[in-house]
């Protein structure tokens, strides 16, 4: 498993986009080397069990929960739209 | 493709398909049915059924798995599909009934498709899958369809791959024989867990589902009992606007990827207004929710079910409260996905294919003296989306009609189609009165349409 991340303020919004982008590479998804941080994540295979997962992951890295209820179509478009819902709910913890 | 595909003698049931399998022994031993799915199609004029008739004869050829029969060797193992003594005579019917006019009310069905549920089929004999047609005389000559299949061959999203197979193939983009090969119709991954590993993580399964016992269920239907199988279908289809407004109001609430616990959560209020009204303590409600688990990369497979189930149990007074409910249901199955259940219950079920199907029921009801759990709940998702037409004839509707045992007696199942959200909820005959399958109606529409 990842290491949980230190304090919020040691960390930008890239620092979580690389992080959240390593969980759905190396954990969650089943992708190619064509997957990058601007992929579209429902067409790269998540799914409802694999978004629930996802957000342990996330949750397990920065301490942070995101409810399931804010995960509207735009935060899941990219691993960079997600990383940005972290940081601003980082940023409100 | 590069040659003729090659298909093992045999091929193990996975665990779900075992799952099923003892369902439909059960329903064969107490109700003289089968564990029978269903799928409908709702077409325009157009249908081309000696086309289809090709089509479904030449997949059969070219698929043993469409006429295998099931077996277990000896009364012992894992049973499998004998592949290489399918008899191609063995090939699913395709029936066409001819009627005058279709039905004025959209949301009532050919009975002939409430019949087909009620069969008795042999999985001994591969008598896996039927086709129903019913064509209309008058109006603008529509038809409807009706895929019939013994559980265990698809789950929901099998099926649609399978109709969306034959469209392929209609349309030349596919061949009869380019789907599936031996490897897709492999059991899933192998586990990375060792055989004890394994086994400690089926007990913790059972252990779990035992658990529910401390609230023993009472379903509509009552325990399990002898009693022949007569399951009819209500369909009940949301306009566009009420179904934009379900989407809107399941996407907010219970999250844009998790609707279905929305929905799961009308579908337990409705049932709750029927006990209500019948002045029935429920004690609780006990609901599996399947969940898919196709190996990554099978997303396309079409045989075989690859599903686990979270179970979710909550207690009257937690219902009234809408919100209360669905706050309920979701830490619930965010525990339980925490706690590893799901994989869990991969587990299990893969141990329970050495089970006598008998055992394996009956251990799946001594939670509650003979009762599995207040109602089966099947969310699918949009049904064949951007599919619009099937052998040349527009597809006006469609949606699955889920089999469920003559205890708990009651399943409701959703998906979507063209912005409408359909909802068919199958019951054994007597238990639901005509004013309790009202009631059920009004409950589920004022939920979904805005009165929670």
């Amino acid at each position: 498993m990842l290491a949980r991340l230190p304090a919020m303020s040691e960390h930008t919004q890239d620092s979580l986009t690389a992080r959240v982008f390593e969980i759905l590479r190396d954990e969650i998804l089943s992708v190619d080397s064509g997957f990058t941080p601007q992929t579209n994540l429902v067409e790269a295979g998540l799914d409802s069990l694999a978004v629930t997962q996802l957000m342990l992951s996330i949750e397990e890295s920065t301490g942070v929960w995101i409810d399931e209820s804010l995960l509207t179509p735009e935060n899941l478009e990219n691993a960079e739209a997600l990383a940005a819902l972290v940081h601003s709910e980082l940023e409100k913890a | 493709m590069s040659g003729p595909a090659v298909f093992p003698r045999r091929l193990p049931l996975t665990g779900a398909d075992c799952f099923l399998r003892a369902f439909d022994a059960e329903i064969g031993r107490f109700n003289q049915a089968s564990h029978i799915s269903q799928l409908v199609l709702r077409l325009g004029p157009g249908f081309d059924v000696e086309r289809f008739r090709e089509l479904v004869n030449g997949a059969v050829d070219a698929q043993p798995m469409l006429r295998a029969a099931v077996h277990r060797r000896f009364g012992v193992g894992a049973p499998f599909y004998e592949l290489a003594g399918a008899f191609r005579r063995n090939r699913p019917e395709v029936v066409v009934h001819d009627l005058e006019a279709a039905p004025a009310d959209a949301e009532v069905l050919p009975a002939v498709f409430g019949a087909r549920l009620n069969e008795r089929r042999s999985l001994r004999r591969g008598e896996l899958l039927r086709f129903d047609v019913v064509r209309y005389a008058r109006g603008d000559a529509g038809s409807d369809l009706a895929m019939s299949w013994l559980h265990l061959l698809f789950d929901g999203a099998g099926s649609e791959h399978f109709v969306r197979w034959l469209s392929a193939c209609d349309r030349g983009e596919q061949r009869l024989d380019e789907l599936p090969q031996p490897g897709e119709l492999s059991a899933a991954t192998p586990s990375p867990k060792t055989f004890g590993e394994r086994g400690d993580a089926a007990r913790r399964w059972q252990s779990w589902v035992d658990g529910f016992g401390a609230h023993p269920l009472r379903s509509l239907a009552g325990p399990r009992r002898r009693t022949p199988q007569a399951l009819g279908c209500d369909l009940i289809t949301l306009d566009e606007s009420q179904t934009e407004h379900a989407v809107a109001e399941a996407g907010r609430r219970a999250g844009f990827m998790t609707p279905m616990l929305f929905y799961m959560a009308a579908a337990i209020r409705a049932h709750h207004a029927v006990a209500r009204a019948r002045s029935l303590d429920p004690v609780s409600y006990v609901v599996p929710l399947p969940v898919n688990v196709r190996p990554r990369g099978a997303e396309a497979a079409i045989f075989r079910t690859h599903v686990s189930l979270v179970w979710f149990q909550v207690l009257p007074e937690v219902v009234d409260d809408f919100d209360a409910l669905l706050a309920e249901l979701k830490a619930q199955r965010l525990a339980a996905i925490k706690a590893g259940h799901i994989e869990n219950g991969i587990d299990a079920m893969s141990f329970a294919r050495y089970a006598p199907a008998r055992l394996y029921s009956s251990m799946a009801r001594r939670a509650s003296p003979g009762e599995l759990c207040s109602f089966f709940f099947a969310y699918t998702g949009e049904f064949l989306s951007g599919q619009s037409s099937f052998l040349g004839s527009e597809i006006r509707n469609a949606f699955h009609v889920a089999p469920v045992p003559a205890s708990p007696g009651s399943c409701a199942a959703m998906s979507l189609r063209d912005g409408r959200l359909n909802v068919t909820h199958v019951h054994q005959h007597g238990v639901f009165s005509d004013e309790e399958r009202l009631l059920f109606r009004a409950s589920l529409r004022s939920d979904l349409c805005g009165g929670a």
